[in-house]
């Protein structure tokens, strides 16, 4: 699995299961927590079979971050728009969470593919929520209109105490991600990887894709930008989106995309060195069986005789 | 005088009253001198301008000087040649007997670790690929310790060779003639005492030191693609999302 996936797979198997086997009386009660500090709640009492309580906490946004009252801006009008009257959110919302919503299951349309769609869009809660400032952006975007905020940049929030920068205008939107990894190896890593990035964007093939840019210190774009958001130790990356990213059913693949960038590079950066110490592992039993090799036989035979094989070995 | 390619050049004094004292000691087939070399100079060849003398190393223990030519030609030959004048080095100095610890009654200890005694301490021998690159063999009477620095061109290459040349010393149990700590100024050691060479056939202990030394660079080089590879795949996959 190379890319990551939008619906979270807990939430998408709990909704399943608990649609299956709507008629036993179970009760679930579980949490869980996904990248970047978000974390999941539901809850189902037998009292109300049909009807599951999902508590969401997101993560915490620094300061430069558009203020809210604990939900990214638009985030409910986002939640009304995209589930209609199966889901409704309680106010206020369970304690240590940002956001509880009342998931109605004898709502859901009867129709086993709109069914579906629904329970993956519910499951997508997490880009519905976090990704919806970043969504109203690229939409004005698509429809080439500017909000107030055309050539500031907008912090939004994607990682715990951090955030990335969206500039939009007129006719494109620049994308800037401040990079910043606690691990000194991490950096080394990612470092190499964001300029594959660029190198990657010059072939021929990936022409339409957005325009890709790293550097070590922070771009002009950033100029507006407060200074506490412009230390990062492995670079900063620009990506441009034109109009053409965000038309029609690509808008929430892009969000999406974007809204988890740096979980994307961290992920991948951790699975090559876990891959590193595989390979290490295998070397060193290579080496070590070379080793084995230069023992002599007098001491291999010594130490067969002191094992259990003894007896077959003595009866010969 | 100087023909063809280069060759690495060792002098060989391993024993202190030098019974070996200042000898040329030379393998490869093209290297032709017209007269013994002394351990202090060698005059620079003026027909081959692409060669390039590295300087001297160290005054006080016999040294060896690899004559580095430019990248474009032959890369793949120094690695084969500095890895037989290794195992040359290794095969001439590897011959250690028992020798118990003359300061403490009834102990027995590897002689280079101590330092003490100067008259069980033979030369160090300096073996240089580049300046990057070099091998210190030191060989006193019961023991040697063989210390080598790895090449490390860039950032990455430097993370990559720490990480796996500590992966390697943690489990120096596993392979006995490891030492945990490399030496200062070194990357990796090994330690190898007169029990080792009973144990084990002396010309296979070295088969493995060799390789050891050729899977080390191997290893690295291949990693470092495989993170490469790994990101170009990694952002291919991405930026095809936008399309």
């Amino acid at each position: 699995m190379i890319l990551l996936q939008s619906p979270s797979r807990f939430l998408l198997q709990i909704l399943h299961d608990r649609l299956l086997s709507q008629d036993k009386g179970v009760d679930i009660d579980c949490q869980t927590v996904e990248f970047d500090d978000v974390r999941y709640h539901i809850q189902v009492s037998m009292r109300n079979p049909k009807v599951l309580v999902l508590s969401v906490a997101l993560p915490l946004p620094p300061e430069e971050a558009a203020s809210f009252d604990g939900l990214p801006f638009g985030a409910i009008e986002a939640i009304k728009a995209a589930y209609g009257p199966v889901v409704q959110i309680l106010d206020p919302p369970k304690d240590g969470f940002d956001l509880t919503l009342k998931i109605n299951l004898a709502k859901l349309p009867s129709d086993e593919e709109q069914k579906n769609a629904i329970l993956l869009q519910i499951a997508s809660i997490r880009e519905v929520v976090l990704g919806a400032p970043l969504k109203i952006l690229l939409k004005n975007l698509s429809m080439k209109t500017v909000g107030p905020e055309a050539g500031q940049p907008v912090a939004l929030v994607h990682r715990p105490n951090e955030s990335f920068f969206v500039v939009p205008q007129a006719d494109k939107a620049t994308v800037v991600y401040p990079m910043r990894f606690l691990d000194s190896i991490d950096i080394v890593l990612a470092t190499s990887f964001l300029q594959e990035f660029v190198e990657a964007r010059r072939t021929a093939a990936l022409n339409n894709a957005p325009a890709c840019m790293w550097s070590q210190s922070p771009p002009p774009e950033l100029k507006g930008a407060p200074e506490s958001a412009l230390t990062a130790n492995a670079g900063f990356v620009t990506f441009v989106v034109n109009p053409r990213h965000v038309e029609g059913k690509k808008l929430d693949r892009t969000v999406w995309n974007l809204l988890t960038f740096h979980a994307y590079v961290s992920y991948h950066v951790k699975c090559s060195e876990g891959f590193m110490h595989t390979r290490m592992r295998r070397r060193v039993d290579t080496l070590i069986q070379a080793l084995d090799r230069a023992k002599s036989d007098a001491e291999k035979l010594k130490k067969m005789v002191t094992g259990p094989s003894f007896k077959k070995w003595f009866v010969i | 005088m100087l023909t063809g390619t280069w060759q690495p050049v060792r002098i060989n004094s391993l024993l202190p009253d030098s019974h070996f004292a200042s000898s040329v000691y030379l393998r490869p087939s093209l290297f032709q001198i017209a007269s013994p070399l002394h351990s202090t100079s060698v005059p620079p060849s003026s027909r081959s301008p692409r060669l390039n003398w590295s300087e001297q190393i160290d005054t006080g223990s016999s040294v060896v000087n690899l004559l580095s030519i430019s990248k474009d030609s032959t890369m793949a030959n120094t690695i084969r040649l500095y890895l037989t004048c290794i195992r040359n080095t290794l095969e001439a100095a590897m011959c250690l007997q028992n020798f118990p610890c003359q300061e403490v009654e009834r102990h027995n200890k590897p002689e280079v670790e101590l330092n003490t005694s100067p008259e069980l301490i033979m030369n160090p021998d300096l073996i240089c690929r580049n300046e990057a690159e070099k091998c210190l063999i030191e060989t006193p009477i019961n023991s040697i310790r063989i210390s080598m620095k790895v090449k490390q061109a860039d950032e990455l290459e430097n993370i990559l060779a720490k990480k796996f040349l500590r992966f390697l010393s943690m489990r120096a149990e596993a392979f006995q003639v490891l030492r945990r700590k490399p030496v200062q100024g070194y990357d990796i050691s090994f330690l190898i005492t007169n029990y080792h060479c009973e144990e084990m056939h002396k010309h296979k202990l070295i088969d493995f030191i060799v390789q050891f030394m050729e899977d080390i660079d191997k290893e690295i080089s291949e990693l470092k693609l495989s993170v490469n590879t790994r990101g170009r795949l990694v952002a291919t996959e991405f930026l095809k999302q936008f399309i």
